[in-house]
């Protein structure tokens, strides 16, 4: 068998929460292009229909489960449920859901329970919910991978940004203790940590946020698909408890404004 | 069924040091996936050139019969020079290269001396800066590329008597962060980049490192939380997918296959 056919993933079934719109979506087209059936979680059930209509075109099996809050673990449950007995075998999961939360604009004491709770609940508790809903699903057919969708808030610091922050920080222990909890029992846990992948067409604002980054340039939402095939397919087979940064570099330079190329001689 | 995503068809792929079992691995990994590929030796020495050349064979098995060997001492700034011109007019630009050299001598410091500081640092170190160097200086004016170096867990993560290797692993992983800002950057709406990575080892059962020690290779086995050493098949993932061209917006990056072991508390 041949190094490419090591990234084939047909026979795999894959959870993808957030899967609507944004890199959610690109995952979910990438994997089918890559052979595998998607179930497709989302809050709108528009985007979600919309999304099974390209899967199937490529000729995988695809569920949609629209309306699923991932923040309330019922729900979850329910749809881990769904899943499972209507695809018969999951291999996957991709928490990919997650968003900003309330709170912007207010000073850390001005913080409510609620602020904290909300982007708390969305980036991190969501993924334990969906990952505690799956994983004995995994544990009694043989394995299974789970990515979790970080960010480089994960990593640094901003200034007012905590429930993000905390969020997508806790999603890369949440991982990491996947890993090693599970080593064993063919579950592997991974994090991808993409850098600046802006929700517009205009290529003028496009233009402008590149050159504020160290590439020169944004991330495509597609670019993201890709990463998540290969750590899902057996070519990563040795890989657990990682997390795969694709920010052009955004998280190792970041000392220096972009377009700052100092000279010294010492 | 082999997933085009993937595929290095047309490329030509330079894996430098391809001595040992990792270069081999690496080296036909990516000729499996398409590149046509040309391999260095890391020292200029009848053994190794014969090595080059046995992987050069099946490199040529897996795919394109286009790729050359070429023995060269990594640390001779003007013959890696010569070498890489050599391999673009007879073979075609130079589009991914893999420096896979790599070697440990494991004892401890108050048996070392400044040659041995010396020895490490030149073939585990200034190999890489020698041939990327040479790499950048055809990469760069195209503004695309793969540079792709390949280091050890041990960096971040002490070992007995691994100081000095620890020391040449981490001047590859500084080089390899701060050298990809450097020459990440292009223009905003192209996809395109010459990108800088390591990936990073854990402990591989055909790759020299302190497991080969009897006593801490068993104990290592049970460590390790994927429960068996690596083995250089392992990397040939990794390595494919950041010489692909869907890798463009991952630079400055350390992709770490290790079986989860620097995972462990």
């Amino acid at each position: 068998m041949g190094i490419l056919d090591q990234f084939d993933v047909t026979g795999q079934c894959v959870v993808i929460t957030g899967a609507g719109t944004g890199l959610g979506k690109q995952m979910a087209l990438h994997l089918a292009e890559s052979g595998a059936d998607i179930v497709g979680v989302g809050r709108r059930a528009e985007p979600i229909e919309a999304l099974g209509e390209e899967i199937r075109a490529k000729g995988r099996r695809y569920l949609g489960i629209p309306g699923c809050d991932v923040t309330d673990s019922a729900q979850v449950n329910e749809m881990a449920a769904k899943a499972t007995k209507e695809m018969g075998h999951v291999t996957g999961l991709i928490n990919s859901a997650g968003l900003g939360g309330t709170g912007r604009g207010k000073t850390f004491p001005e913080l409510t329970d609620e602020d904290w709770h909300s982007g708390i609940d969305s980036n991190l508790t969501s993924a334990f919910y969906s990952a505690r809903a799956l994983v004995p699903h995994f544990l009694e057919h043989g394995g299974g991978t789970i990515i979790n969708i970080t960010s480089g808030w994960g990593f640094r610091a901003g200034r007012d940004n905590f429930m993000y922050a905390v969020g997508k920080g806790g999603v890369i222990q949440l991982a990491r203790v996947l890993a090693m909890t599970y080593a064993r029992e063919n579950i592997r846990a991974v994090c991808i940590a993409p850098g600046l992948f802006p929700h517009t067409e205009d290529q003028g604002v496009l233009a402008g946020l590149g050159q504020k980054q160290p590439a020169g340039r944004i991330g495509f939402p597609r670019e993201i698909g890709p990463l998540a095939v290969f750590l899902v397919s057996p070519a990563a087979s040795y890989m657990s408890g990682e997390t795969v940064l694709i920010d052009g570099g955004a998280i190792a330079a970041g000392l220096t404004p972009a377009g700052v190329i100092p000279r010294a001689e010492g | 069924m082999a997933n085009k995503m993937f595929d290095l068809t047309g490329k030509h792929a330079v894996v430098t040091g391809a001595n040992g079992p990792l270069g081999r691995s690496l080296a036909v990994a990516l000729a499996e996936a398409g590149a046509t590929v040309s391999v260095t030796t890391l020292r200029k020495t009848q053994q190794e050139e014969v090595e080059a050349n046995s992987i050069l064979n099946e490199c040529w098995s897996a795919g394109s019969q286009k790729g050359k060997a070429v023995a060269v001492d990594l640390t001779d700034e003007a013959g890696v020079e010569a070498a890489f011109a050599g391999l673009e007019s007879s073979v075609g630009p130079i589009d991914i290269v893999v420096n896979a050299g790599h070697a440990a001598n494991i004892k401890p410091l108050l048996e070392s001396s400044l040659a041995d500081w010396n020895n490490e640092i030149s073939r585990n170190a200034t190999t890489v800066f020698v041939s990327t160097l040479a790499a950048g200086k055809r990469m760069v004016p195209r503004k695309k590329g793969r540079i792709i170096n390949i280091v050890s867990d041990i960096h971040d993560r002490g070992v007995p008597n691994c100081a000095i290797f620890g020391a040449s692993q981490g001047a590859v992983l500084g080089f390899t962060k701060n050298l990809a800002i450097e020459w990440g950057v292009g223009e905003p709406l192209v996809e395109d980049r010459l990108t800088v990575n390591a990936i990073q080892l854990g402990f591989m059962e055909d790759v020299p490192g302190p497991h080969q020690d009897p006593v801490l290779g068993e104990i290592m086995q049970k460590y390790i939380p994927l429960r068996r050493l690596g083995s250089s098949k392992d990397v040939q993932g990794a390595v494919v997918y950041l010489a692909s061209d869907r890798s463009n917006y991952i630079n400055a990056e350390t992709i770490t296959v290790d079986g989860s072991i620097v995972n462990h508390a």
